[in-house]
């Protein structure tokens, strides 16, 4: 188990995240909150910090091009289902959650397709 | 429509109405587009199957999805599946002599019912039809499938819709359509009514023309001429560049509607 022992944008990962938002998706990520907190949930539902979240999702092994693990990705994709049902809420809410891991993992290259969630 | 701006309007839709289904009759426009394309020794190589996505099992659709493509295929309301049929080569033989005889094969080319028993039969194209797994005969046939799939999509732009040409898992939909074993699975051409504004953006980046064309030898570009880039401009083949001023803003409105990241 990681502990987070730092505020999570000072993680590579989330400044990765915040970078792609603000220039690929035109979103100012300090303008919503929500999102960094719906983070900060699933990895205290992980137990694991955020870079230990997207390494999950990678195969790396020494000398080779580093991939997409196929079962790391559809693990994750299945947590990130479960974490978006939790929380009793509905309609786009409920799609917030999900999506805002979900955006947190695409901006750091692992490609997911969740399909409509309204 | 316009031809050109037909030309010019297509793009690869991947936001679609998922809840507007499309009209019958211009699934079939697409079709006898297709049919209508160039094909060497009048083989249709390219064989399709529509399917409504409404009428796939939930598994199946499931199952087709490739990681990249799966969204734009749940939101596309018809699917076409394409493959070259490389068992088209069979019958070339009776299809060329009916060229010879509906005068489009002519003495004045050389062609003639003895020249295709004799020659272009027994040498040429028996053997292709006997070695379908050979590259080149899979990449000839592969590219006039190429060319029937294009006409459909700049039909289906002509007709108002959108589509996308895109992968999938061939042995998902294979167990449901049962296609032919000599049918090789290409792509499947999504169709139905663009979600997203049709400029989608606006034409994508391309190479100039003179980097990928050339005139009489490699390294030798062919120059355009900018007047005629003009009188493309003009006809609505060359049109504004993506990404159009407001394209964040739409993906961001669309990503909202169907909830999706961002």
């Amino acid at each position: 188990m990681a502990s987070i022992n730092k505020p999570l944008e000072e993680y590579a990962s989330v400044k990765t995240w915040y970078q792609g938002l603000r220039e690929q998706s035109g979103v100012e990520p300090n303008e919503d909150k929500s999102r960094l907190e719906l983070l900060a949930e699933f990895c205290a539902t992980l137990e694991l910090d955020p870079d230990e979240i997207v390494a999950a999702c990678l195969l790396r092994k020494e000398g080779k091009e580093t991939k997409i693990s196929i079962k790391g990705r559809r693990s994750m994709a299945e947590r990130i289902t479960d974490f978006q049902a939790k929380g009793g809420a509905e309609g786009r809410e409920r799609a917030k959650r999900g999506n805002a891991v979900r955006s947190f993992l695409i901006h750091n290259g692992i490609q997911l397709q969740s399909g409509i969630q309204i | 429509m316009e031809f050109k701006e037909v030309v010019g309007r297509r793009r690869s839709i991947r936001y679609f109405q998922s809840w507007r289904s499309v009209e019958r009759e211009k699934i079939q426009i697409m079709l006898e587009a297709a049919r209508l394309a160039s094909c060497a020794v009048n083989a249709t190589f390219l064989k399709a199957i529509v399917m409504i996505r409404d009428n796939i099992p939930r598994e199946t659709l499931d199952a087709l999805k490739t990681p990249v493509s799966g969204l734009t295929i749940e939101l596309a309301p018809v699917h076409i599946y394409t493959y070259v049929d490389m068992g088209a080569y069979k019958g070339a033989q009776a299809r060329l002599k009916k060229l010879v005889d509906v005068g489009a094969l002519n003495i004045s080319h050389g062609w003639s019912h003895k020249f295709v028993d004799e020659f272009v039969w027994p040498n040429i194209l028996k053997p292709l039809a006997e070695n379908p797994n050979l590259a080149s005969v899979a990449a000839s046939a592969a590219s006039d499938a190429g060319i029937a799939i294009c006409q459909a999509m700049l039909a289906g732009v002509d007709e108002g819709l959108g589509v996308c040409l895109t992968a999938f898992q061939h042995d998902a939909i294979n167990k449901l359509v049962k296609a032919p074993k000599d049918w090789i699975p290409l792509w499947v051409l999504l169709v139905g009514y663009p979600a997203e504004s049709w400029e989608a953006g606006g034409q994508r980046p391309r190479p100039p023309l003179e980097e990928i064309f050339f005139e009489g030898e490699y390294g030798k570009p062919f120059k355009g001429d900018p007047k005629v880039t003009e009188q493309m401009k003009a006809a609505k083949m060359i049109q504004a560049q993506a990404p159009l001023p407001w394209r964040k803003e739409e993906i961001k409105a669309l990503a909202r509607m169907f909830g999706l990241p961002e």
